[in-house]
């Protein structure tokens, strides 16, 4: 048995359409670039990254329903595209967003449907169906209709439609997108659990905190290419510094500041960003007593109307690296 | 003022324009014949079949009413499922939530189906002439494309009134769809109204496209304006009225939508 | 790939006539529609100086139009349905081959399209008093089973065609009406120029076609259905095996391009 759960080399995807009417041109994208990771049993995965960065084409491919213009792939031992059918078999996976159900049909209704594509016997069904209702908290509305649901609710659907088969690995692909707070928060420790039964997750999201609460390892993927690949806390050491001091100036002060941060040389990184009638500096160092000491003189609430000091989170070392400030 | 009318001339044309190309943009050339064309190519031919087989040995009646029919499925489904496919596409909430004023919008939704139902009449005219011989050396070309143009503006008011339907269900297509079909029965495409049951032909008169098939073969007859006149004036009429009562139920059904929130509800 | 079962069958049949074909819409296609192209029928026949049609044609041919109206269109709109509202990536991404998929919802679409020939049936008996003596039964019965078959055959050929790319679903919903022109859904196929004839000699429903309506006007020999049949079943077979070669390829290919979710 492969100790790896997934296992990619070299993966690439491009997509090739054709746009005009009379005179039609062929575009190229290449939506996903060499990329190569492995993800142990059991771990909870993330891929991070922006709009467009190749996160959804990679969790299709993965569960294949994209077939990769070249590389390789596995998932719990199987090829994805030799062994479709195997891994079909022991994976689930949701994509996020409402679509992807029977409106008209109640949520029982979609639920058997699914599960008798998936070849479970009426008995096995049976009993399932019920114990994933329960577990993602929609008992009792399980003879709605669908589109009667809340996002939040067919969000959770989705998960017990994934669920079905009791697969090994499960795809999610922004499980909590357009979720409220709360909704999300019962979601993730819906994942956190699936983990502790021993089930291993691939999870995409946009939402840092969501990555560094649940992820074990992440990966950074930027125009589809992976630029970073740690554990959250390795990847927050990674950047330089690990504390941020964010500073709230009044725009005819911000000039002065800067230029005695910028003494400092290479002991910090320092991004403005424009909020009139302030600026806010945000700077990240492993010396933030240096810093201080430097901002002191200005520490009068004429000129310094907010300030903060704080630990790097991984949303710092995600806008660095996307934004191509450290690798 | 004439600020005024500059920007609603704008937004009828330029908003008609977006919108043609956004819900209707057809990605080749020959996805464009064959859903414009090949469709009703194909209906004609099975009547013309149908008529051969009871007797009717020049088909030129049929083919002629059905190249005239072309307009008015530009207009009734275009502009029927111009409001439907702005809701599919979740577009009809940033539209309605829009401060742009409701007339020139909609109306002017219509203005490129017009002028493709032109087109395509005018495509498939030397086909016609091609495969079953038509012969056009007596037309009057002013006045039939006239006439081609009045049959879509007209069927398009009755788009509107089915685009309305299509605020308050989502298989409002399906009840263009259908009575598209039924217009091969109603309005003269494949034999003279007057064959039709008593309470039919009245029916057929109260519809659009009527008027406007029966002055397009006089045209193609050859006959001066003066002679069609009475039926051109009543084509109009109806298609008017058909337009009013269009834009007057939309409004209506967008204030109720917007009361029950079946909006963008699909 | 999964085996069929019976369970699939059945589920799959269920969600297919909840969703699609027990709407009222869907109705419409059903009988409506084909009761408009009877209506032509009929009053072409006016026009031509027939006060009474020939009913197998022009009625109880409404029928079989409504069957085959119904069928491509429930098709079309199955998969573009499908790809609008995102179930068909979860279809292909399941266990169950998206072809078995298509294949159970083809049965059911042609068995809902007997509400059309029912319907014809009915008017025909009601309204024109058709008369059922002299029919060959069982000619008319096996006649209509094959025309089902052969209707089954050719909409899973064509499910596939339409799940290969949008454009191809685009002309498969063409094909349409030109299947029953050739095919003389409403007419002896004689009334067709030869080379026509021609073409049609290669579509399964027009040789069950005549075989029934030689059967519902009581013109049906013994030699005349079984050559009918046969060719019948046989040309139906091979759009069945032409299925099953497409069926691997639109696998591939909607799995190449990624359009399982793009409408």
């Amino acid at each position: 048995m492969d100790s790896f759960a997934i296992e990619v080399r070299s993966l690439n995807k491009t997509f090739t359409t054709k746009q005009g009417f009379w005179n039609r041109k062929t575009k190229t994208t290449v939506a996903v670039e060499d990329i190569s990771f492995c993800v142990e049993r059991g771990e909870l995965f993330g891929l991070l990254g922006p709009n467009g960065a190749g996160k959804t084409t990679t969790v299709k491919m993965l569960s294949t329903l994209l077939l990769p213009t070249s590389g390789s792939a596995t998932v719990l031992g199987l090829d994805v595209t030799r062994d479709t059918h195997k891994v079909r078999q022991r994976i689930g996976f949701t994509f996020g967003g409402a679509r992807g159900l029977y409106g008209r049909l109640t949520a029982l209704d979609n639920l058997r449907y699914f599960a008798e594509l998936y070849g479970l016997e009426p008995s096995v069904s049976s009993r399932r169906i019920p114990e994933l209702l329960e577990l993602v908290g929609l008992t009792g509305r399980g003879d709605d209709r669908v589109e009667t649901y809340s996002s939040g609710m067919q969000q959770r659907l989705h998960l017990a439609r994934a669920l079905l088969h009791d697969p090994e690995l499960i795809f999610l692909d922004e499980p909590t997108v357009g979720i409220d707070p709360v909704g999300a928060r019962e979601l993730r420790s819906m994942v956190k659990n699936l983990v502790a039964m021993g089930k291993t997750i691939l999870l995409t999201t946009h939402y840092m905190a969501e990555a560094e609460e649940l992820c074990d390892r992440i990966a950074i993927i930027k125009k589809g290419r992976i630029v970073a690949l740690d554990t959250p806390v390795a990847l927050k050491q990674h950047i330089s510094g690990d504390a941020v001091i964010e500073v709230q100036i009044k725009n005819e002060s911000a000039a002065l500041v800067l230029e005695c941060l910028h003494a400092l040389g290479g002991q910090v990184s320092i991004q403005v960003i424009e909020t009139p009638p302030l600026q806010s500096i945000s700077i990240r160092t492993a010396e933030p007593g240096v810093v201080m000491e430097k901002l002191a003189p200005f520490l009068n609430p004429q000129l310094i109307q907010g300030l903060e000091v704080r630990n790097q989170t991984l949303e710092d070392v995600y806008v660095a690296i996307i934004q191509g400030d450290k690798a | 003022m004439i600020r005024l009318l500059r920007r609603y001339l704008r937004l009828y044309v330029l908003e008609a324009w977006f919108s043609y190309r956004a819900l209707f943009a057809w990605s080749t050339p020959f996805a464009y014949l064959a859903t414009k064309l090949g469709f009703p190519f194909f209906t004609m031919l099975l009547f013309v079949f149908m008529g051969k087989f009871v007797g009717i040995s020049d088909p030129l009646y049929i083919v002629i009413g059905n190249i005239l029919l072309l307009p008015s499925l530009n207009g009734l489904s275009g502009v029927s499922m111009t409001i439907g496919n702005e809701r599919q596409f979740g577009a009809l909430s940033y539209l309605l939530g829009s401060p742009a004023p409701r007339g020139p919008i909609f109306l002017g939704r219509a203005l490129f189906h017009i002028l493709d139902g032109l087109i395509t009449v005018m495509v498939a005219l030397p086909v016609a002439m091609l495969f079953f011989h038509l012969d056009l050396a007596q037309a009057n070309f002013a006045l039939l494309f006239f006439c081609v143009l009045l049959i879509a503006f007209s069927s398009s008011g009755m788009g509107f009134i089915l685009g309305s339907i299509s605020l308050v269900t989502r298989d409002g297509w399906m009840i263009t769809s259908t009575l598209a079909m039924a217009l091969y029965i109603l309005v003269g495409v494949n034999f003279p109204v007057d064959l039709l049951p008593g309470g039919l032909e009245l029916l057929s008169y109260c519809l659009p496209m009527t008027r406007g098939i029966m002055a397009a073969r006089q045209a193609l007859a050859g006959a001066a304006w003066v002679s069609v006149a009475p039926l051109i004036y009543g084509e109009a009429l109806v298609g008017a009225l058909y337009t009013l009562a269009g834009y007057n139920l939309f409004l209506f059904i967008e204030k109720r939508s917007m009361a029950l929130g079946s909006l963008d509800a699909l | 790939m999964r085996k069929w079962s019976l369970r699939l069958v059945w589920r799959q049949m269920d969600v297919q006539i909840r969703i699609r074909t027990l709407n009222w819409y869907t109705l419409l296609i059903f009988i409506l529609q084909p009761a408009i192209f009877s209506g032509v029928g009929i009053l072409l026949s006016r026009a031509a100086g027939n006060p009474v049609p020939n009913l197998v044609y022009t009625v109880i041919g409404g029928g079989i139009m409504g069957m085959w109206s119904g069928l491509v269109f429930t098709s079309t709109f199955d998969i573009t349905r499908d790809r609008r509202d995102g179930t068909l990536e979860l279809i292909v991404g399941s266990p169950t081959s998206l072809g078995m998929v298509e294949a159970i919802r083809t049965f059911t679409n042609v068995v809902a399209g007997l509400f059309s020939l029912g319907a014809a049936f009915l008017v025909a008996m009601l309204v024109f008093h058709y008369s059922l003596v002299g029919i060959d039964y069982v000619g008319a019965l096996v006649s209509l089973f094959l025309i089902m078959f052969a209707m089954w055959c050719i909409g899973v050929f064509l499910a596939n065609f339409i799940a290969w790319s949008r454009l191809t679903g685009a002309v498969a919903d063409l094909l349409e009406i030109p299947v029953a022109v050739l095919c003389g859904f409403m007419y002896p196929v004689s009334v067709l120029p030869g080379w026509m004839q021609a073409i049609s000699a290669f579509i399964p429903i027009r040789w069950a076609l005549q075989a029934l309506d030689a059967s519902l006007l009581g013109n049906s020999s013994p030699t005349l259905l079984l050559q009918n049949w046969t060719f019948a079943v046989l040309l139906s077979l091979l759009f069945w095996a032409l299925s099953r070669w497409l069926e691997g390829k639109v696998h591939d290919r909607i799995r190449i391009t990624g359009e399982l979710n793009s409408i």
